[in-house]
Formats: structure tokens, sequence, C-alpha cells
């Protein structure tokens, strides 16, 4: 490693294939999963009828029920692309789901429930990073607290006896609740998902044209030259975790829109599906690389795969299937990465 | 040249503790310490049978974090082991289900009963060699891949069980393990395999080589390489002895519950690692003791039983969790910190 790039230049250039599969792979796998599972149920449907996977309601659905990961996926990516870790994102998203549900429930208007969440869902995010910046905990232990500690907080706002913040008695959730999650307002998609397109744009900007996607990469590919060169790296690492919150509170929002109720539990496992996602976009787990795009990219596939699966094997199936995909995209990870080294 | 000899025998002093005694003992008291200020609050706290019961209730988890804890030192993660607990035990109970039961879920392979448990044990253990291969070979970093495998292996699990459990068309001898008592006392089997793993795993740590290697790579993998040691099968042999830990622990619970079901388990690595953690085991590497660890299984279980016993409602187990968790690393880097001024 050490010897091909101090004696020889030209091997550290990848060449012109190899440069493709790496910018573009991830396209040609969403392109293979649709294709295999349009294709999978073809003797049984036509292609676009209804019961196959091209089905216009199907791939509306799928993307409705994937607006919490696609918004999560992005600043997942950025704070992840800096090296850091956020394990608490499930926990943030059923507190965001209760707080979400509990205004909405009391007569709260839509644009003052949503923007308090959100608040929410930043300082919860703000919080993780001053346990990691400002105490100095690793990522991994600060936010494996919080993961309790939020879940915690989630599960006593919800009184006793029930299980989450529904509909009961004379409290009814307003209509625009639902609405948000599952009414289509454009190309037949409901406004959750077109706020995670809406997000995933701004970050994608934010990562490209900005100093903080600058700043995040340099931190992450090396944090000692970053704070050397004058980077306030605590200060980037802050306002990254803030951002995570946020996004969090987001599909919190939108998963208790499309269930209609303040589920303390429904971000459970979420950390999981958005390091998947992540990592099936190319993002390296040590920092310094990754595009919110391509995670975006990946998220889609997770989903289409978890969902679509579901029409070919048994539901219990699933967790083999995504942690294997796991394993494979690690690994594949690991020998594309390689391969640019070597070549 | 004087000068620096005197400052090497300073260095290698007996006399004073080393570091890692010191935060061993100080779990130890606040270990206590919370165990005496709950007999305050809580009544009927205090008693012998309830302190039995805080260590024998938890010897899953202490178990597992035998294994979680060597890889922990060694300066690697092994979140798989709740999954292994899954399979394993899934395993051996459909291995044992004898055959043509009037349904899927009632019919195994109906292999002897010690074959069915050495058979899942394997199972186990190809996990353990999964996580192995994917960190030592691959160098992927172990979190990736431990959470992989964990899912890869629950995942299994609830395949062979559909998603629910097998109970049913068992041998007759299969509930003799967990359900087992040492020597007409009350404590059960699964408690001794947890203190004899403790023992074996302290010689390990304190006296031998293999233990005193895996402080060596977890310090410095370069430098430990680079002075002729195997790190690759070292990490190996450690997937190995989690993964068979799980194993164990795993086939031990289906014995005890008679049943193999695809949840158990579930979130255990977690409470492994927490209780690590607590027992001041470096996230780092290189630094901590087992010891520190059952002491980290102390604290958590005399908060979550003192919530118990204060009748809060059970939501506070998290909350508590959380700060316990936060007080206890606080507490460690502020002693070591203040220590070495």
């Amino acid at each position: 490693m050490f010897k091909s790039t101090t004696y020889n230049f030209s091997r550290t250039v990848p060449g012109q294939a190899a440069l493709f599969l790496r910018n573009y792979y991830i396209y040609f796998v969403l392109i293979a999963v649709i294709a295999f599972l349009s294709l999978a149920n073809l003797d049984r449907f036509e292609l676009f009828e209804r019961g196959n996977f091209l089905y216009e309601k199907n791939i509306i659905n799928i993307l409705r029920v994937s607006a919490p990961i696609l918004v999560l996926a992005g600043a997942f990516t950025l704070l992840m692309v800096s090296g850091y870790i956020d394990l608490s994102v499930g926990s943030t998203m059923g507190l965001s789901a209760v707080i979400y549900a509990m205004l909405a429930i009391n007569g709260v208007s839509f644009w003052a429930a949503f923007s308090i969440t959100a608040v929410c869902g930043a300082l919860l995010g703000a919080f993780n990073g001053l346990l990691v910046v400002r105490f100095k905990i690793t990522p991994v232990i600060a936010t494996l607290i919080t993961l309790s500690l939020f879940k915690g907080i989630a599960l006593l706002l919800v009184q006793d006896g029930v299980s989450a913040i529904k509909s009961m008695g004379d409290l009814r959730m307003p209509q625009w609740f639902n609405d948000y999650g599952r009414e289509g307002v454009l190309m037949g998609l409901p406004m959750a998902f077109w706020v995670a397109v809406g997000v995933t744009v701004v970050l994608i900007v934010l990562q490209n044209r900005s100093l903080l996607g600058k700043y995040a990469a340099a931190t992450g590919g090396n944090p000692t030259a970053a704070k050397l060169s004058g980077i306030n790296t605590s200060m980037i690492v802050f306002v990254l975790y803030a951002i995570v919150g946020m996004s969090a509170a987001l599909a919190g929002i939108a998963r208790a829109s499309f269930m209609s109720l303040g589920d303390p539990l429904s971000g459970d496992g979420m950390e999981l599906t958005a390091i998947l996602v992540v990592l099936i976009g190319g993002t390296a787990f040590s920092g310094g690389e990754g595009k919110v795009l391509r995670s975006f990219i990946g998220a889609l596939i997770i989903m289409t795969l978890t969902l679509g699966m579901l029409t070919l094997v048994p539901a219990y199936y699933q967790t083999l299937v995504i942690g294997a995909v796991l394993l494979g995209a690690a690994a594949s990870n690991h020998f594309i990465s390689r391969k640019d080294h070597a070549s | 040249m004087s000068v620096s000899i005197k400052a090497d025998t300073a260095l290698i002093d007996n006399r004073r503790m080393s570091d890692q005694m010191y935060i061993t003992l100080l779990v130890a008291s606040v270990a206590i310490g919370l165990f005496l200020i709950a007999s305050m609050l809580v009544p009927n706290f205090f008693q012998l049978q309830n302190m039995l019961n805080l260590v024998t209730n938890n010897w899953a988890v202490i178990s597992l974090g035998v294994g979680v804890s060597f890889l922990l030192v060694s300066g690697n993660f092994d979140l798989s082991v709740g999954g292994i607990v899954a399979l394993s035990g899934v395993l051996s109970v459909w291995f044992a289900q004898s055959i043509g039961g009037a349904n899927a879920l009632s019919s195994g392979l109906g292999l002897p009963y010690w074959l069915a448990l050495l058979a899942a044990l394997a199972g186990a253990l190809a996990i353990g060699g999964l996580n192995a291969l994917f960190v030592v070979k691959f160098r992927i970093p172990s979190i990736i891949v431990t959470l992989g495998t964990m899912m890869v292996a629950r995942g299994i699990a609830q395949v062979i069980t559909q998603g629910s459990q097998r109970n049913t068309n068992l041998p007759d001898d299969f509930g003799l393990l967990g359900s087992l008592k040492v020597f007409g006392t009350s404590i059960q089997l699964p408690v001794v395999f947890m203190a004899a793993l403790l023992l074996v795993a302290i010689f390990i740590e304190r006296k031998m080589l293999f233990g005193r290697l895996t402080y060596w790579i977890g310090a410095n993998p370069t430098a430990a390489r680079l002075s002729g040691i195997d790190n690759a099968r070292h990490i190996t042999y450690l997937y190995l002895f989690s993964s068979a830990i799980a194993g164990v622990v795993g086939i031990l619970l289906s014995s005890e519950f008679q049943s193999g079901y695809s949840n158990r388990g579930m979130l255990m690595e977690f409470d492994a690692l927490v209780i690590a953690l607590l027992g001041g085991i470096a996230i780092a590497g290189g630094f901590g003791s087992v010891i520190g660890m059952f002491f980290g299984a102390i604290i958590l279980a005399v908060v979550t039983s003192a919530a118990t016993g204060l009748t809060l409602s059970p939501d506070w187990q998290f909350i508590l969790k959380a700060v316990a968790v936060f007080l206890a690393i606080m507490a460690q880097t502020w002693a070591l910190t203040r220590r070495n001024q």
C-alpha cells in the first residue's frame, strides 16, 4: 500500500472501467433488482398488470413506505462521511413521532406541529453532538446511551395502558395527519416523499457546493490534518449530528403519518437500515468518502428488495435477506475500493 | 544513563496499582455502592437471595459478555451473539425434533440428543467463522460484519421456525440441561456454566499468554504484528470462542424453555456490549478486564431491578440504563485523567 503511493503515481489513478464501475454500479444494482422483481412473477401476471411489481400503484406504494429512510439516508451519509455514527436515529424517530402525534391530536396546526417536531429532532441530534464533541464519549457509546434515553422518554410520554398516541374518545387525529404520508399530491406521491426528495436535493447541494460538505469529508478523511488546517471539526460534527437529528424527526413524522399513530417504537431498527443503506451506497465506514445521492439510491434498492421479496417468499425470510445483503455490500465495497488501489 | 535507568524502574514499580486494577476496583465499588443505595430505597432489597438473583438472573448476558469482552479488548466488536443465541437454540430444537410431526413446525431431523447439540454448536461456530473471515480476511470493520451476521443468524433461525417457534415433538430429555439442579441446591446448571466460564476467562486473561496477547493486539495491532504475533489467527480464535459461548447459551436457554424461539436473545448483544463498557473496557481496545465486565453487569442488574422494586413504570428502565452508562463512562474517564495527571 505504501509502496504504490510512494513510487508509482500512475498506479493510483484508476482505470476508466474501474472508475465507471465505482461511480455507477449502484444504478445497475437498482435496475437489476427492479428487473428481477418484475420478471419473477411474469408467469402469473402481465408486466404492468395489478399483482406484478411494475404495477403503478405498487410503485407508488413502495415509494410511500420508503419516505422515512429516504429522508434520513442523506444526512446519515454526511455524518458517516465525517467518520461518525448515530445509532440513536431509531429512537429519535420514535420520540419525534410521539411528539408530532401529541401536537396534532391536541389541535396544533400542521405547519406548527411539523416545525416544532423538526426543531425537537435537531435538538435531540445536538444532544448527541454534545456528548460526542463536548464530553468526548466515543460515538458508538454516546449514541447507544441516547438510543436508550430517547426511547425511554418516548415510552413515558405515551400514557400507561396504550401502546401509541392515536385517535381515542374525544381526541381525533386531524385529517391532514394521515394525508401527509398517504395522499398523493404530485404524480400520485404524497408530501412525505417530496419532502424526502427536497431534503436530499438540499443535502446534495450542501455536500458538493458548500464548505460543510468539504469539511465533513476532510474531517472523515484525516481528522488531525483537518484540525491542523484550521477546520473547526467539533463544530462540523456538532452541526452534522443536529442535521441527522432533524432528518430523523422528519422520518418519524413520515412514519407516524403513514401509520396515523404516534408509536414510540416505530423507529426501532432504523439505525440498522440506515447503516445498510449508506453502505450499499458505497460510503466508506471509516469516513472520508461517500455521496448523498448514492445513499438515496441505496435506500431505494433496499426498500424495493424488502418489499418486492414479499411477493416471492414469506415475510420471515426478510431478516436473512437483509443480513446477507449487508454482508454482500460490505464485501463488494471492500473489493471495489481495493480494485482501484491495485489497478 | 543512570537517570534513565532510574526512570525505568519507577515505571515498572509494582507497588503502584495498574490503571486497569484501579478502574476495576472503581467499577466494583460503584456496583456495591449502588446496591447499598438501592437497599435503603427498596424494601427487602438487602437479602442474600436477592444478591444471588442479581447474578443468576443475568447468567446469559454475563456469559456472552465474556466473549464480547475479550473481543473488545482486542479492538473488535461482536454484535452477533444475540443472533447466535437464537440460531443455536432453534437449531438444537430442530435437529432433536423427531421426524414426521403433524406439520412442518413439529417435525425435525430426529438426530440423537447429543448429536443435535453438537450440530447446533457447529452452526454457532460457523457464524463465528464467518465473522472471522470478514473481519480478518476482508478487513471490513467488525461492527458492520457482526451486525450483518447477527441478522443472518437470526434470519436463519426465523426461516427454520417460520418466524415463530418450535416446541413440540421433542425428546423427553430435552429439558434436562437447562433445568438441572446442582448437588441438591437451587443453583442451576447454566449458572454453574457462567461461573466456570468467568473463572476460566479470568485465568486466561491474567495468567496465560493467550490473554496477554489479546491486550497487545488491542493496544497496538501494528506493533503486535511487527513483533511476530499472528493477529489474524488470534482474532479468529476469539470470534470462534465468542460464538461457541453464544451457542452454548442458546442451547441452554432452549433447553430451559423447551422451545426454539427465533426472537430469543433479541438485543442481548447490546446488553453484553453495555455491561462490558460499564465494566471499564475501552472501546478502542487494549484495556479492561472480565472482572470489570462482571461488576458492570451487576450495576445494570441493580439499576433495573431497583427500578422494578420502586414500582416505576418499566419505561423508566431505558432512561435509568442510559443515565447509568453515561455516569459510568464519565466517571471512568474522569478518574483516569485525574490519576494520570
